[in-house]
């Protein structure tokens, strides 16, 4: 069983929004992970705050994927 | 067997698995095992089965398995003023499991880490069985939840209770976390325990001054609190009450007890003692000139002085009846009267006028209130059962108010069921229980007592501070008297409490610890104990006449400071009673001992007393034999075998002074005396935290007290789950290391394991002149490497609330400017609006992005036909200030319990030593870093180690802390020899056994090395005392403190410049500054600083009416010629016009003076 979503994609809704480009879930590609079950996932706007695989309710937010740079002292 | 035991002892308790290994800390099973030396081993297995925060886990299983029983047996009827048919009963009570569930099945509601997380309470169900009458019917109902009980964690009722370190692991919760606390709310709540004086017993006490005697006593029942007094006043004796409006003469009371015949009386106050007997017959002249001379007159005297408030409604009671009622009843009301049977209690008075006449006769005969064994520690479940049984009434009589309602309807539609009812108020008692632990303030109308402060935030700086606070009493005596008896150390301390662990100032000996081997017994059943009393041959009281009492070797029985009978063979009696407690047929916290000034022998089954286990000795032999400890280190045995063995046994305070304990095995060689104890290990009279201390038996006192203080504010490892823990402020050691020079107490308390400090290498000389006032030299490269580097995270909790117009706070994204880049604020953000992981956020940046709706505070109702969508919002970011950059550590959202979301930032910085951050070693010798010098400048020996850290030899002869030059010698031989040292007290590694090592390996057996100095490459004038020493990093760093400020914000009401770091307020040049610059006479300086940089305002003043006006016109006057435009303090300027406002006119006169 493969991970159903890759980093960074997430499947379109439909056929011709796919066809457009659009995503319509509003999410904002920000990654959360489950406290319970480390599931990662995406979140959008209004979405209840709950991991999507287990239903628990205490979520990390994921890692950036921006360069950090630490000063080494 | 064994081996199988074993097995499953291993499974079951992995912490201490260490214990049953073939090889423990360096014992081989075929070593030969010593009593002597090896006997200590009965203290990790005391902890196994006590542990250090067991008497609060004790408490609190007592309260929820006993005490919860016993209150709802008390309050188990609800009946109807309404319908006398309709009754509610109470069958059962139970927490945290169902009647149907099986046993052993703990439900509580989250695991704790997920309440700490998201602000929940750790709590669990409370169940009810009821039996109730619908109708005609009589109906049984099960399993009815009125609420929920928080849970202390590690209790029997919580989940973490008896599992494993792995399970442990998968809650995110910490194996050598000691549990003890709550969680309300998210955050630890701990219950202090708190030191009292013992209730229901009789506490003698003279003012010499004065000439006042005074026998006093406590009763505290279920229903009420109230004191009894006995006291003299002109060589007379009378009772006090505080429901008696005015003192009664002794002999009153005792014939309104029944006890009529003077001759009786005489016999039971003074026996046969003539100068007793002389020192009491005025009081019967007393009596008689009242004329009062048998029972019925007596209660009608004492019935017309008592104060009765009467419920409306209650019936009007004549005076005689008063007078029973007050007899009965109010005074010593622990004592229970059934059928107008008065002589027990009339024996207790006459027992407090014999204290009385005694203390008379002989002023010796006084009690000590300190003394530890007229004390009692109140722990959290008699606290918690105060507070629940408050609430349960409280709920019983809403309850009953709401049926009384119903029921009153003449015509109701269905049958009237009580439960639908009772759910309505199901809220009360988890929001009281939650309200109460979360404030810390215990209000009982009940008991009259109002206390604030009984609960504290469990302190999370260090895994020791945690600990030390789970052992903390507090003491109900008030801080500001100036009596030196409460806080003095008590001879009656040893072993029981800590004698050095105490915070100085204000608090000092009135906050107290426990020592590391110490017990609070829990209630024990009287009635058994009482009946066994009267089989052993104590002649029952009420059987006894009253001639015979007090005569030659009749020795009193008192169970629980009330007299219940007689025994003419005291010692044997005693004697009897312990055989049956070392063979566990009564609760060995049961104490027995003989008081022989008081001719009495005291029971003690009550809770709260403190106790500690110690050896049982036999003919100068202790009890306890290499068999007996092999059986422990093979894991046959527990701790509790011993007891039931009879090898060892509690002792209270009070027990100890019936014995005679021996220190060490050979003090017992060739003595005279029969020694009754032995102690287990000597070191048992420190408590946790003054056990880290290596060598402290070699340091003066108050350096031990000192390091206590300040172990607790050391940076280190706080719990396994540090890293999942979001606490407001956390800090961690980086490269936490355990001490070179142990001690057993470390090693039992798990200091090793989550330790607070590093082991620097110390060379104690003089370098640069940066290390005076115990300033530290500290070694750049050590701080490059690692050497004191900590790290903060503070937590940052953002609401995302939503209001009754539908409309809610969200999170918006990050704003770009023109080239599509996030603006400066906004960069630590993701495209969610919260901090990115990882991110660094400055002074001024934001890391939660919140918007507020701006019509938040508009009517649920009208405008409901705009658009709802197009709700506008306001920005009310969370900034980062600082003068320090952090990063973002993590961001948790969660669900509190009212559905609103819950974001946790986590901020974290990592800090290396700067200058001025404190550092102390564990001797009590605390100092400010002084300097940061390169590596290449500092000495050197011929192996080229240099220090870490540079300490001034001026630190040793005033401080005397010899300790901490042990500690140096042994680290050292540890160092050399691949060896870990022992510094605890009254033992661990000898010095000479250390220098005969540091000899070994080349060294100087003094400790002292020859180094080369850094900076010319020349060896030193002298030898200097090098090697390593534990050193702690203290909370207290510069980054947190520096302040300074130019120009900045200040008070709106007086324009003076704000105080205090937090608001960037100025630095105040205050009174006793100001007295130098006026001495001095530097006018324009002081002018400048008090008013010119502070508050100077411009007025305008009229030279005439001498009042101020504005825009160069007197309002006044209403004329501009006399305007004189000047500057005063705006400060001064305000309090003319408050002057004003109170109709007193103050006038400025000004003239020339040049």
């Amino acid at each position: 069983m493969a991970s159903p979503q890759r980093e960074g994609f997430t499947v379109p809704t439909s056929i011709s929004h796919a066809a457009l480009g659009q995503v319509t879930t509003k999410s904002l590609g920000v990654k959360y992970n489950c406290a319970q079950c480390a599931s990662s996932f995406s979140l959008g706007k209004n979405d209840a705050i709950r991991c999507k695989d287990c239903g628990h309710r205490v979520i990390y937010k994921a890692r950036t994927r921006r360069m950090v740079q630490f000063e080494a002292r | 067997m064994s081996k199988r035991k074993f097995k499953v002892e291993a499974e079951s308790d992995e912490a201490f698995q260490e214990l049953f290994q073939p090889e423990y800390r360096g014992k081989k099973l075929t070593d030969e095992i010593n009593t002597a030396d090896d006997k200590w081993n009965l203290l990790p297995a005391f902890l196994k089965v006590k542990g250090l925060v067991k008497q609060h886990l004790d408490s609190f299983n007592y309260f929820v398995d006993v005490d919860l029983k016993k209150i709802i047996g008390a309050n188990e009827l609800v009946l109807s003023d309404v319908d006398p048919e309709f009754y509610l009963k109470y069958l059962d009570i139970r927490v945290g499991h169902k009647s149907s569930s099986t046993p052993g099945t703990k439900e509580v509601i989250l695991p704790p880490h997920e309440c700490r997380l998201r602000d929940l309470t750790y709590s669990a169900p409370i169940y009810v069985d009821v039996e109730y009458t619908r109708g005609r019917k009589i109906i049984m109902h099960k399993d009815l939840e009125i609420g929920r009980m928080p849970i202390m964690l590690r209790s029997n009722k919580c989940i973490l209770d008896g599992i494993t370190e792995k399970q442990m692991a998968k809650f995110d919760e910490c194996p050598l976390d000691p549990g003890g606390y709550f969680v309300v709310n998210g955050t630890e709540k701990v219950i202090l325990v708190q030191e009292q004086l013992s209730k229901n017993r009789i506490i003698v006490e003279a003012d010499e001054k004065k000439n006042i005697v005074q026998a006093s006593v406590t009763s505290s029942t279920h229903e009420r609190k109230s004191k009894t007094y006995v006291i003299t006043k002109n060589d007379k004796i009378y009772l006090k009450h505080n429901s008696i409006g005015e003192d009664i003469p002794i002999v009153i009371v005792l014939k309104a007890a029944g006890i009529t015949s003077d001759l009786e009386i005489l016999q039971l106050v003074c026996g046969s003692d003539p100068h007793y007997q002389d020192l009491f017959v005025v009081n019967f002249e007393e009596a008689a000139k009242l004329e009062v001379f048998t029972q019925q007159q007596a209660l009608n005297y004492v019935g017309k002085r008592v104060k009765t408030i009467r419920r409306a409604g209650a019936p009007k009671l004549s005076q005689l009846q008063e007078g029973i009622e007050a007899i009965a009843t109010t005074i010593i009301a622990h004592i229970t009267v059934s059928d107008l049977q008065f002589r027990e209690k009339a024996l207790y008075i006459a027992t407090m006028a014999r204290r009385v006449v005694m203390t008379m006769y002989n002023p010796k005969m006084v009690d000590d209130r300190d003394y530890v064994g007229n004390k009692r520690l109140e722990l959290a479940g008699q606290l918690m059962s105060l507070l629940f049984e408050d609430l349960f009434k409280k709920f019983n009589s809403d309850f009953k108010a709401n049926i009384d309602k119903i029921l009153k309807k003449p015509s109701r539609t269905s049958e009237f069921d009580a439960l639908l009812s009772i759910n309505i108020h199901s809220n009360n008692i988890t929001m009281g229980l939650n309200r109460a632990i979360s404030t810390g303030n215990w209000s009982l109308k009940r008991f009259k007592m109002e206390r604030a402060g009984v609960t504290h935030v469990l302190s999370r700086l260090s895994y020791i501070s945690a600990l030390g606070m789970m052992t903390r009493i507090s003491s109900q005596f008030e801080k500001s008297r100036k009596v030196s008896g409460p806080r003095a150390l008590q001879p009656s301390q040893f072993g029981m409490l800590c004698t050095s662990d105490t915070p100085e100032g204000e608090a000092c000996g009135l906050v107290k610890n426990l020592a590391l081997m110490t017990h609070i017994t829990t209630d024990d059943e009287e009635a058994p104990i009482k009946k066994l009393c009267y089989v052993l041959g104590c002649e029952n009281i009420l059987g006894i006449d009253s001639a015979t009492l007090h005569s030659f070797g009749n020795y009193g029985i008192y169970l629980n400071g009330t007299l219940i009978g007689t025994n003419r063979f005291p010692s044997k009696f005693v004697s009897d009673f312990r055989k049956l407690r070392r063979t566990g047929k009564i609760s060995e916290f049961v104490s027995i001992y003989t008081n022989s000034h008081q001719n009495a022998v005291h029971i003690a089954t009550d809770g709260g007393r403190i106790c500690r286990p110690l050896i049982l000795v036999e003919n100068n032999r202790p009890k306890i034999t290499a068999d007996h400890l092999r059986k422990l280190l093979d894991g046959e045995w527990a701790f509790d075998d011993f007891l039931i063995h009879g090898l060892v046994e509690y002792l209270d305070v009070n027990e100890e002074n019936d014995s005679l304990i021996a220190l060490y095995e050979s003090d017992m060689d060739n003595a005279e005396s029969l020694f009754t104890h032995l102690e287990i290990e000597p070191f048992t009279v420190l408590g946790a935290v003054a056990g880290l201390i290596p060598y402290p038996h070699h340091n003066q006192s108050p350096r031990n007290t000192y390091q206590c203080a300040m172990g607790k504010q050391a940076i280190g490892a706080i719990a396994y789950n540090q890293f999942r823990r979001i606490d407001t402020l956390l800090y961690f050691m980086v490269y936490p290391q355990q001490p070179m020079v142990k001690t057993k107490t470390i090693e039992l308390i798990d200091y090793d394991k989550l330790p607070a400090g590093q082991n620097a290498t110390v060379a104690v000389m003089s370098y640069s002149g940066y290390d005076i006032e115990d300033a530290l030299v500290l070694n750049k490269a050590s701080i490059d490497r690692g050497f004191g580097r900590c790290q903060v995270v503070r937590k940052n909790t953002i609401q995302l609330k939503r209001y009754p117009n539908h409309t809610k706070d969200v999170v918006s994204g990050m704003r770009v400017d023109e080239d599509g880049k996030a603006i400066f604020p906004h960069q630590a953000l993701g495209p969610d609006g919260l901090g990115e992981i990882g991110a660094r956020v400055e002074n001024g940046q934001v890391y939660v992005n919140k918007c507020v709706p701006t019509n938040a505070g508009e009517s649920v109702l009208g405008h409901n036909e705009q658009s709802p969508s197009a709700e506008s919002h306001r920005e009310t970011p969370a900034y980062y200030k600082g003068p320090e950059p952090s990063y973002v550590d993590q961001v948790m959202m969660s669900v509190s319990d009212n559905d609103q979301a819950l974001i946790k930032v986590l901020l974290r910085q990592t800090r290396r030593p700067e200058l001025g951050d404190k550092f102390s070693s564990r001797h009590g010798q605390k100092g400010v870093c002084g300097i940061i010098v390169q590596q290449e400048d500092l000495p050197f020996n011929d192996n080229g180690i240099s220090p870490d850290i540079i300490m001034n030899p001026h630190g040793f002869p005033s401080r005397m802390t010899v300790g901490k030059m042990i500690e140096l010698i042994s680290g050292k031989a540890g160092v050399l020899n691949g060896s870990l040292e022992y510094g605890t007290c009254f033992g661990g590694s000898k010095l000479e056994d250390m220098s005969k090592i540091l000899v070994e390996k080349g060294f100087s057996y003094s400790g002292k090395d020859m180094l080369y100095s850094g900076i010319t490459g020349e060896c030193l004038q002298a030898y200097i005392f090098f090697g390593p020493i534990y050193y702690q990093k203290l909370k207290h760093m510069v980054l947190d403190k520096m302040h300074a400020r130019a120009r900045g914000p200040r008070a709106v009401l007086t324009r003076q410049p704000t105080e205090g770091r937090s608001r960037d307020g100025g630095l105040r040049l205050g009174e006793m500054e100001r007295d130098c610059v006026i001495a001095y006479g530097a006018s324009q300086l002081l002018l400048e600083r008090l008013m010119i940089s502070s508050d100077a305002f411009e007025v305008d003043i009229c030279n005439k009416c001498g009042l101020m006006g504005y825009n160069s016109w007197c309002t006044t006057c209403k004329s501009s010629e006399n305007i004189i435009r000047m500057t005063i303090p705006y400060a001064a300027k305000l309090l003319f016009q408050e002057l004003l406002s109170m109709n007193i006119a103050p006038r400025l006169k000004l003239g020339d003076i040049f």
